[in-house]
């Protein structure tokens, strides 16, 4: 061995970060249960009952021509996408708590590259969860998605960028997981309802249509939708676009909100 | 002297209106076990964190391996490796999969990482529970994995704080073989904390002995020890009042050099030969009246040290107030 002066490149921090983001939650049995559960759950309850019921004009009216099932399995596939990737972020809190977090602090490693590598850990257990959803509710869909399947993972990814960052900026900002999940059901209820993933938004009332612009989960669903149904609410290269930018803009705030919580 | 490895200069921590740290100055050579000991609240663990980096100083300035704590942390980093007095484990991994992280988190080389792995865990014994997620191991277990993770990367300087706290006396004698180990065949500089005295005496090369935030002495164990005479005589009155009376009867016999009236009716009497002051101490304290309840005496130990410093043993700084404990837990918030 050879003594002192040891230090890991910025991509080897990162992806060391990842892989144990990935590793941690893959150990948890029952979190991981749950994360595949719950979508199922979504699915078979609210889109099969649903589904039954929502026939006859005003439906198709409300839902552009796509069957119930058509429109909800996107949907439920970014949800469930969302609150994994957006709950994530409570992992700081917990590595605070036990101490893990300043096993990292003390790494001669970068702070950028150690949140990057969080966020990104946690951006694929949201989308792995997203891509089984998917798989498990192809079945339920009118017919399977073929070239759309590429564009809807990129959505699922950059969903899960969006708020993978935003709930690592505020578990880096609250003390405790009780303040965090506060935040997370305050904030997640609205966004999941504006977002138009298990709600119909193309018949809605003009605010909501206004409201839902600022929910970032929207653009992620109508993008997952055009992809895999082929019904759009806005156009798919604005979707895009505007996820893109959120998720820069959300991944720069957790960078600058970890960097505050060290000294120096 | 060759250069210093760790040199602090006046640091200081103030949380709100507490001063927790107080103008601290000290030299750590290389190669050496340096030891911080006071009661809990002392300040030990707010100077460790700045030392290494994860909390700022309000005052004064600190360099360790040759680097400043405050401009240049990133290079102290790379030199340095801690085990904090609680775990920073990941208790879903497994042990394996802890020091994996950390070394590649450090840039050591797959290949090379995987070697060092098991060397290090063959070295605190725990080949067999490498693949067993964390949260199964003891508090023993779980610091000696801490050990071997800061091992992987050879530090130039170890930091250890607390490093037997709250285990099991063969757990204590374990880690106490593995930090010599690491002094003696690496050459490795040892920093730690401690509250028990045994340890700082039995580990340390040197001794700064810490309270309220303050060093009030620093030296080898045998030096501090020899400073306050050849022998500590306890004794217990049953009339506790009378206890000052009794002292300056035995003072003026020229029979202690100092004392100290602890809490308990307890008198701690310096002396330089005990045994041949102990039948004087009795008639002295027949003449006066005054009954003696328990009379012993022992060698003196870096707690009798404490004692003549601060007026109270090191066990009974540590059961303080309400204020102490607040003052441990400001000190344990490294990110204030």
């Amino acid at each position: 061995m050879r003594p002192g002066q040891h230090e890991a490149s910025f991509f080897t921090a990162l992806s060391v970060m990842a892989y144990r983001q990935l590793r941690s939650f893959l150990r948890m049995k029952a979190r991981l249960v749950m994360s595949i559960g719950r979508p199922l759950l979504w699915l078979f309850f609210f889109g099969l009952g649903w589904s039954s019921t929502l026939r006859g004009p005003v439906a198709q009216q409300a839902l552009r021509g796509m069957s119930f099932m058509d429109f909800v399995v996107p949907g439920v596939v970014m949800m469930s996408v969302f609150f994994t990737s957006f709950f994530a972020g409570s992992s700081v809190i917990w590595d605070r708590e036990f101490g893990f977090l300043k096993e990292v602090m003390v790494a001669p490693a970068s702070r950028t590259a150690v949140i990057l590598g969080r966020v990104l850990g946690d951006s694929l257990i949201a989308i792995l969860q997203g891509v089984l959803t998917l798989a498990i509710a192809t079945p339920l869909l009118s017919q399977p998605p073929t070239w759309g399947l590429p564009v809807a993972l990129s959505a699922m990814f950059l969903t899960a960028l969006a708020y993978a960052s935003l709930g690592t900026a505020i578990g880096c900002s609250v003390n405790t997981i009780e303040t965090f999940q506060l935040i997370h059901i305050t904030l997640a209820m609205p966004m999941m309802f504006l977002s138009g993933a298990v709600v119909p938004l193309y018949t809605a009332p003009l605010w909501m249509k206004v409201a839902s612009v600022l929910v970032p989960l929207a653009y992620g669903v109508d993008a997952a939708r055009t992809a895999i149904s082929g019904v759009s609410l806005m156009p798919l290269w604005l979707d895009m676009t505007v996820l893109a930018c959120l998720a820069l803009a959300f991944l720069f705030i957790a960078v600058k909100a970890f960097e505050r919580t060290t000294p120096l | 002297m060759a250069e210093p490895i760790i040199e602090a200069r006046g640091l200081t921590k103030v949380f709100g209106d507490l001063v927790a740290v107080d103008h601290v100055s000290f030299q750590v050579r290389r190669g050496e076990i340096f030891g911080f000991l006071g009661p809990n609240g002392a300040g030990k663990t707010t100077t460790i964190n700045m030392l290494i980096t994860l909390l700022r100083p309000t005052e004064g300035e600190a360099y360790v391996a040759g680097f400043s704590v405050l401009e240049e942390p990133h290079e102290v980093r790379k030199r340095i490796g801690v085990v904090f007095q609680e775990p920073t484990l990941d208790r879903h991994l497994t042990g394996w999969e802890n020091l994996w992280i950390h070394g590649r988190m450090y840039g050591i080389e797959r290949s090379e990482l995987r070697e060092r792995i098991d060397m290090a865990l063959g070295l605190v014994e725990l080949e067999r529970w490498a693949h067993v997620p964390v949260r199964k191991y003891s508090g023993g277990m779980m610091r000696r994995l801490e050990l071997a993770r800061t091992l992987l990367c050879e530090p130039e300087v170890l930091f250890l704080d607390e490093p037997t706290l709250g285990l099991d006396p063969q757990s204590r004698a374990h880690i106490w073989d593995y930090i010599e180990a690491l002094r003696r065949d690496k050459g490795i500089t040892i920093f730690l904390t401690t509250h028990y005295m045994d340890e700082a005496d039995k580990l340390c090369d040197r001794v700064a002995i810490i309270d309220h935030g303050r060093i009030i002495s620093l030296g080898e164990p045998e030096e501090l020890k020899r400073s306050i005479g050849m022998g500590v005589i306890y004794v217990r009155l049953t009339m506790p009042e009378r206890a000052k009376e009794l002292v300056g009867a035995l003072m003026e016999e020229g029979l202690a050099q100092d004392f100290r009236v602890a809490r308990g009716a307890r008198v701690a009497l310096f002396v330089r030969d005990a045994p041949t002051f102990i039948p004087r101490i009795f008639d002295i304290a027949s003449k006066l009246g005054v009954p003696i309840s328990e009379i012993s005496y022992h060698m003196p130990t870096l707690d009798d040290v404490f004692l003549r410093l601060t007026g109270r043993g090191l066990r009974e700084a540590e059961a303080g107030g309400p204020w102490l404990s607040r003052r441990r837990a400001m000190a344990r918030r490294w990110r204030a």
